[in-house]
């Protein structure tokens, strides 16, 4: 009787460590969270109107550039503010990483991508297109995309801010980040970021933007707790 | 044996032989026919002296034709020779008697003799005994040959080329070609102060029995100081290792020499083919050479930052990126070092990047591992070839099915529907360096910087040109079968498939190919066809693709500032036909893009011009470029914002148009798929002083020049050509149908008469 009451007790203890012991939970390991928003010093310029000269019926007639791409409330979108060296591993995504073309424009226009998992790279639009990327740590390459090749596997390795570009629709470009640790987040609409699970400490916060730069900052992080950081960028 | 070898005749007929084969084949490089002819002419005449010296001697070599001609057993033999001898004549009377067009021989004085002195910018110079004054001073010596290769590489290395050989990427399209430098004919043989006389007075500083007015070279005196142009002399005798010539009074010791500036000439010929493996090279070595003969337009850090880069297009490579194009390599991977080798050694048509076979093997390998050392991509597995697929011939299908595999890709995006880099997407192209960069223009497989042939096309679409738009399609073509096969099994069709699954790159490859030739065909001279009836004045009549064409190289004007050192238009096809009353020219060029002329922009408007003298005269011409004042010539002209006239020139940038009742030319344009077609026609007698009059039976010079407007190109900014010849081709004659068929009977008599001769000959002597 007494056995079979222990066996139970800890089969129930042995049950509740690995329910509550080993999951991390929010702030179970000291982590804190960073937010904020990435606003446009100064008076934002109107954004510059491309006129498409090929493949209308499948682009439209006009693109507006995704260079800068400021909100109403001057945030800037596609952003990508990082906790620079961190030491972490690169987060496994819940699924596969995919950047897609359609309506002639890159979607997402910034993504972000685990150092070493496969990215498929997708052609909705039924016309020719390539992929043409530009970097120096991974090999670059250009592999052209037709109307018959749906998907294309691409592999990036190391931790860099890839450049693609479509040559055939020269307005195109998209952004791949390739993270080697989990704390990477991209500015949505409204300039807007929010980094979990950061190691409590002080650590440098980067914002980087495709045309305005980088810029850093300070910041204390404590376990369990928001952080508050605001970056303003504008023209050089 | 020893009897056959005893016969005279056949004696005779073995020292022919044997000569004939010395002459033609023992000599190298080849004598010229005329040269040939002539020495076998002498060797017949001392073979006969020979076999004629004594009676018997003639008897015996007469025996055996005597024999022919008479004896029963030898009758085929007589019949058979009686028979071809008459054909092989007639049809040698045939060919000669075919109206045939020639250009005329024009002489030149290659060295006419110098004035004694010239005025250089007010100063007088005396020719005579002029030395280089900057090879007094040895420690400066080596500085300022280098000065004076930068100055080449910015103003001379278009005609006369990276090697002094006259072989810069203009150089096709100036007749009398640019001197070979290199060659002991040349500069070597000159004084300093000759040659300084050359490059400061230039074409038209030359006197008339050197045809100025044919000469592309410019004056420099307008643009380079006395220091410059002696700077120059220093490097062209550095770079060629020569040495000028001296004057005669020079005493003690010659000034110095400048040695290791330059390589010597002398052709080393290739040596074997290296084997597969990477051969380890010297990068020191390697260093050494490139810094003597590649840093001028590569940069001395291999950045593609030389002095000559500014005004070249396309750029020269910048190495420290590790993106090359030419390789055999899959995408993202640099290339193997047999591949940099052969790119040195065949060098990139098209561009300003020259063949260096010249260059020991040993060194083109020295400069393959300096080359690897200037970016890091290249440290790391060496990289593996793509596999290469399996070779299609060229046949239909597999043309059809490549045209298919283009449409369905949509190539036509760039390079457009006829392959003439007209595409939509072409004119925002740019390279890795944001540089502007143009598609290929599939109809010109001569300019394709990998080399025209089918297997070069091949691996250019497995492995993609890094650097550039151009991406691989090594798997594109799998994805394409894998479409097709689904499409086979839609619409259960299996032929669909059966057509499809051993398809891959080379139909592709086979498609681009058919496009164009392999060499570019350039003409010599023209001939005027003459027609009867209307001629249309429609360019796309099918009577227009019945005459034959005339391909004319046009270049850049790189002569006169502001040149044009990139221009778009590189060549022209010309036809043209007369009948009693009118004289009427088509001109087929390749633009990208018709022009809509925006001056803000620096677009202008898209033109031709046909040039012609406004009087002929028997030894002079006007200066190739739009004439001087002297020798005005006259135009033939389009817009394409004002359309077809006429004018006339004293010199670029000084044309006058014809307005109004005096334009009698007429014209009409076509712009499809990126090639212009135009007719021009104008009466052949037009009583405008101002005009050209044609005349029947003499040959007159034409040239040509077109500019894009969409290049910025105007005015002396544009393409050129050389004075070409040209005549109205006489009405066609029966000689060639009435003089061999007489020859022929002829020889048929001069047979029977020598048969019978030969006959009572022998009758006789019995």
């Amino acid at each position: 009787m007494r056995t079979r009451a222990l066996i139970a007790v800890s089969l129930i203890g042995l049950l509740a460590l690995l329910l509550f012991g080993l999951e991390p939970r929010a702030g179970a390991q000291g982590g804190g969270t960073v937010v904020g928003e990435v606003k446009y010093q100064g008076t934002p310029p109107a954004p510059g109107m491309l006129k498409v000269t090929k493949d209308t019926e499948v682009c439209g007639k006009e693109k507006t550039s995704t260079e800068l791409v400021v909100g109403p409330d001057k945030g800037i979108q596609w952003a990508v503010v990082s906790v620079t060296g961190a030491k972490g591993s690169p987060p496994k995504p819940a699924k596969k990483p995919a950047l897609d073309q359609k309506g002639c424009e890159f979607h997402p226009h910034v993504l972000l991508v685990p150092a070493g998992a496969e990215v498929d790279i997708l052609n909705s639009d039924g016309i020719l297109h390539n992929i043409h990327t530009f970097s120096t740590a991974n090999a670059p390459f250009n592999k052209s995309q037709p109307k018959f090749k749906k998907v294309i596997e691409a592999k990036f390795d190391k931790p860099e801010i890839v450049k693609v570009k479509c040559d055939v629709h020269g307005w195109m470009g998209a952004w791949v980040v390739v993270m080697d640790h989990p704390w990477h987040a991209v500015t949505d609409a409204k300039g807007t970021f929010k980094l979990e699970n950061v190691p409590a400490g002080k650590h440098k916060v980067e914002v980087w933007h495709e045309t305005l730069g980088k810029v850093a900052k300070e910041v204390e992080v404590k376990a369990g707790a928001e952080t508050r950081v605001a970056f303003e960028l504008g023209k050089k | 044996m020893k009897r056959l070898l005893g016969s005279r005749f056949l004696q005779a007929i073995l020292v022919l032989v044997v000569t004939f084969v010395i002459f033609r084949f023992g000599i190298q490089p080849p004598a010229p026919w005329s040269v040939v002819t002539l020495y076998m002419a002498i060797v017949l005449l001392s073979v006969l002296v020979w076999v004629s010296a004594d009676s018997d001697s003639w008897r015996a070599f007469l025996a055996p034709i005597r024999a022919t001609l008479v004896e029963e057993r030898r009758r085929p033999l007589l019949y058979a020779l009686l028979g071809l001898l008459p054909l092989g004549v007639g049809y040698y009377a045939y060919l000669q008697a075919a109206p045939r067009t020639e250009a005329p021989v024009e002489l030149r004085v290659i060295h006419p003799a110098p004035p004694s002195s010239i005025t250089f910018r007010g100063k007088t110079l005396d020719i005579q005994g002029l030395e280089n004054p900057l090879r007094k001073d040895a420690a400066t010596l080596e500085q300022h040959v280098r000065e004076g290769g930068t100055i080449y590489v910015r103003n001379c290395v278009y005609c006369h080329g990276d090697n002094l050989d006259g072989q810069g990427h203009f150089a096709h399209g100036f007749s009398p070609p640019p001197a070979n430098l290199a060659d002991p004919g040349t500069i070597a043989m000159l004084q300093e102060s000759y040659v300084f006389w050359r490059i400061a007075k230039g074409g038209p500083g030359l006197p008339k029995e050197s045809t100025p007015w044919n000469s592309a070279m410019p004056a420099w005196e307008d643009r380079l100081s006395e220091e410059e142009i002696w700077k120059v002399v220093l490097y062209l005798y550095a770079a060629t290792g020569q040495e000028p010539r001296r004057w005669e009074h020079a005493g003690g010791p010659g000034p110095a020499v400048v040695s290791g500036g330059g390589r010597p000439p002398g052709r080393t010929l290739p040596g074997p083919a290296a084997a597969e493996a990477q051969q380890a090279g010297d990068a020191a070595l390697g260093r050494r050479v490139y810094e003597r003969k590649c840093a001028y337009c590569h940069g001395l850090e291999g950045k593609g930052d030389g002095p000559a880069a500014e005004l070249l297009h396309p750029k020269p490579r910048d190495f420290t990126r590790g993106l090359y194009k030419i390789r055999s390599t899959p995408s993202g991977q640099v290339p193997t070092d047999r591949d940099l080798f052969e790119v040195i050694t065949r060098g990139m048509p098209g561009t300003s990047m020259p063949a260096w076979p010249m260059l020991p093997e040993r060194e083109r390998w020295a400069l393959v591992a300096y080359m690897k050392t200037l970016s890091d991509r290249f440290q790391g597995e060496p990289p593996k070839p793509v596999e290469f697929p399996k070779q299609i011939p060229a046949s239909e299908a597999s043309i059809a099915r490549g045209k298919e595999m283009y449409e369905a890709i949509e190539c036509n995006k760039c390079h457009g529907d006829a392959g003439r880099a007209d595409g939509p997407s072409a004119p925002e192209l740019e390279d890795d360096w944001g540089h502007p960069i143009k598609p290929a223009n599939l109809t010109r497989p001569w300019t394709f910087r990998g080399g025209p042939r089918r297997e070069d096309i091949v691996r250019r679409l497995a492995t993609g040109l890094m650097g550039t738009p151009m991406p691989t399609f090594g798997e594109t073509v799998q994805d394409y079968k894998e479409y097709k096969k689904g499409e086979s099994e839609e619409k259960q069709d299996p032929k669909v498939w059966a057509e499809w699954k051993d398809a891959n790159l080379w139909d592709l490859a086979n498609y681009v190919r058919s496009l164009g030739p392999e060499r570019p065909n350039w003409a010599t001279f023209l001939v005027v066809r003459g027609v009867e009836g209307e001629i249309p004045l429609d360019p796309a009549a099918e009577f227009w693709e019945r005459q034959p064409a005339a391909n004319i190289p046009l270049v850049g004007q790189v002569i006169q500032d502001p040149r044009e050192f990139a221009p778009t238009v590189d060549q022209v096809s010309v036809r043209a036909v007369y009948t009693s009353e009118e004289i009427a020219f088509h001109l087929a060029w390749d633009a990208p893009t018709p022009s809509e002329p925006d001056p803000a922009k620096k677009v202008f408007a898209d033109a031709v011009a046909i040039q012609l003298p406004v009087k002929l005269e028997p030894t002079e011409r006007p200066y190739f470029l739009m004439g001087d004042g002297a020798r005005p010539v006259y135009l033939l002209t389009w817009r394409s914002d004002g359309g077809v006239g006429e004018a006339n020139a004293t010199g670029l940038g000084k044309l006058t148009p014809q307005h109004g009742e005096a334009v009698q030319a007429r014209g009409q344009v076509a712009y499809e798929d990126g090639r212009y077609r135009l007719v021009i026609k104008r009466p052949l007698e037009t009583g405008d002083a101002n005009d050209f009059a044609f005349p029947a039976r003499e040959f007159f010079p034409v040239a040509f020049f077109a500019w894009d407007g969409s290049n910025g190109e105007q005015g002396s900014k544009g393409s050129i050509s050389s004075w070409y010849y040209v005549r109205l081709e006489a009405p066609s004659s029966r000689r060639q149908f009435v003089i061999p068929p007489l020859v022929v009977l002829l020889a048929v008599a001069a047979e029977v008469l020598a048969v019978r001769w030969a006959r009572r000959q022998g009758a006789g002597s019995r």
